[in-house]
């Protein structure tokens, strides 16, 4: 096997672990959110159904004044509501949403990266 | 070139002449026959006038005869039906296209322009509420006016600032000059005023609601459906392994990684793009043409990482099959 492949390799299992934090931060986390009157209609635009998941993991992960920012913004509609969610989680909540989410965007970005990289030759020699 | 005609009702010689202005005996049924009335969900070959008594061609006898089965010519009667069949025809090339790229960020895309054509209904309903409810304020002469009045500015500034694209293209076949209630909102607090007969003020359906709503359906058909075209054939290249004597334990796992794993790279990218552009126009004044430009970026980006995430996983997983198989000695 290639370094590639195994590089790849080692994204992909992590890859894995994302899949299984998505359904399990989707069903503590998220359903409650969903139930809770109060934080509903505050979990940012789903493009697809279940992205409200990424969403609200995403406002408990990036810094809060980041977040802020955002919500401030012209877009502010796309995000969840960071203020309320921090409001409405347990810190057992936020923790499982920052590992969830950092992994997501680690495994998401590190994949192509190295496809990139592979595809320029570095790891030939 | 040979035309297929579809009815969703049984119809007689004399209504399918009222209703499509062809001769029934122009039609052709699946034997080559000419039939006595149209049955419903049942394709009928459309031949040129002239050749009213030679034989239908094999070509279009062979396309009856793929379309004819109950629950194809069904669906394919209620879509037509639906969505124009013109429509069906670009959505199946559509279709092709995107069950050869395997794109779900595709799906993104079209469930978030769903999306969007959903909420601008909503939000257009919201300011035909508010301007209704203006109505009864002056009406009563309450004091409550100017909150009121407040509430129809707020409504209507959200449909121009949100919905910009939706609202000029609804908008520009408007021709009166004094505008409707959709495209000045003064006409709209005017008509909410003086009108005496004004029961009920149909802001929507200036805004073509219908076609609106149908084409947030159309959007909703690709978007949802998309997942599903995707999985079937991962699921169709797992068969064919396992019918073929392969080893489609093995294949199962490369699909179902390059699945999910492409999955998860077009989201990650989506989301740190939507980031970004959110800070970029936080940031600096470069309005709506910036965003459709940096929202193209992100979206073609997600799309291109998941394909070569794809492709990557498709050709790598194999090996770590085989390598993970070997450790555990199986």
């Amino acid at each position: 096997m290639s370094t590639f492949s195994q590089l790849l390799a080692v994204v992909a299992f992590l890859m894995f672990w994302v899949c299984i934090l998505y359904v399990l931060f989707g069903q503590i986390t998220v359903r409650k959110l969903r139930k809770n009157p109060k934080t509903k209609d505050a979990l940012g635009m789903e493009y697809v159904s279940g992205w409200d998941i990424v969403n609200v993991a995403s406002a408990l992960a990036i810094p809060r004044s980041l977040s802020r920012k955002l919500e401030k913004g012209p877009l502010s509609y796309l995000y969840a509501n960071s203020d309320l969610l921090f409001e409405n989680t347990t810190k057992f909540d936020q923790l499982l949403g920052a590992i969830f989410y950092w992994l997501l965007i680690f495994t998401g970005l590190s994949g192509p990266v190295l496809v990139i990289l592979n595809s320029f030759g570095l790891f030939d020699g | 070139m040979s035309e297929i005609i579809l009815t969703n009702q049984l119809l007689s010689r004399q209504s399918f002449k009222e209703q499509c202005g062809i001769e029934l005996n122009q039609l052709k049924d699946i034997h080559g026959r000419t039939p006595e009335f149209a049955v419903g969900n049942t394709p009928y070959l459309l031949e040129p006038a002239s050749s009213v008594n030679s034989k239908p061609s094999t070509e279009g006898l062979s396309a009856l005869n793929q379309l004819a089965p109950m629950y194809i010519s069904r669906d394919l009667a209620n879509l037509s039906l639906s969505f124009g069949s013109d429509n069906v025809l670009a959505l199946t090339q559509i279709r092709n296209k995107l069950h050869e790229a395997n794109v779900g960020i595709t799906g993104a895309a079209t469930s978030f322009y769903g999306n969007r054509v959903s909420g601008f209904i909503k939000a257009v309903q919201k300011y035909q509420d508010t301007l209704m409810q203006f109505r009864k304020v002056i009406e009563a002469k309450s004091p409550q006016r100017l909150a009121v009045e407040q509430k129809v500015n707020q409504a209507y500034k959200e449909l121009q600032s949100i919905f910009h694209y939706e609202m000029e293209s609804v908008t520009a076949q408007v021709k009166s000059r004094r505008g409707t209630a959709l495209s000045n909102q003064d006409r709209g607090k005017n008509i909410a005023r003086s009108s005496r007969n004004v029961a009920k003020l149909d802001v929507t359906s200036q805004a073509h609601a219908s076609e609106l709503a149908q084409f947030a359906r159309y959007t909703k058909f690709l978007g949802n459906g998309l997942a599903v075209i995707d999985f079937t054939s991962r699921i169709g290249n797992i068969h064919n392994t396992h019918i073929a004597d392969g080893n489609w334990h093995r294949q199962l796992f490369i699909e179902s990684n390059s699945f999910a794993f492409s999955a998860i790279t077009g989201t990650a990218i989506i989301n740190i793009g939507a980031h970004g552009l959110g800070l970029m126009l936080a940031a600096t004044p470069l309005g709506w043409v910036g965003l459709i430009i940096g929202g193209a970026v992100v979206a073609g980006a997600a799309a291109a990482g998941s394909i070569y995430m794809n492709d990557a996983l498709k050709s790598n997983s194999g090996d770590w099959y085989d390598s993970i198989i070997n450790a555990l000695g199986i």
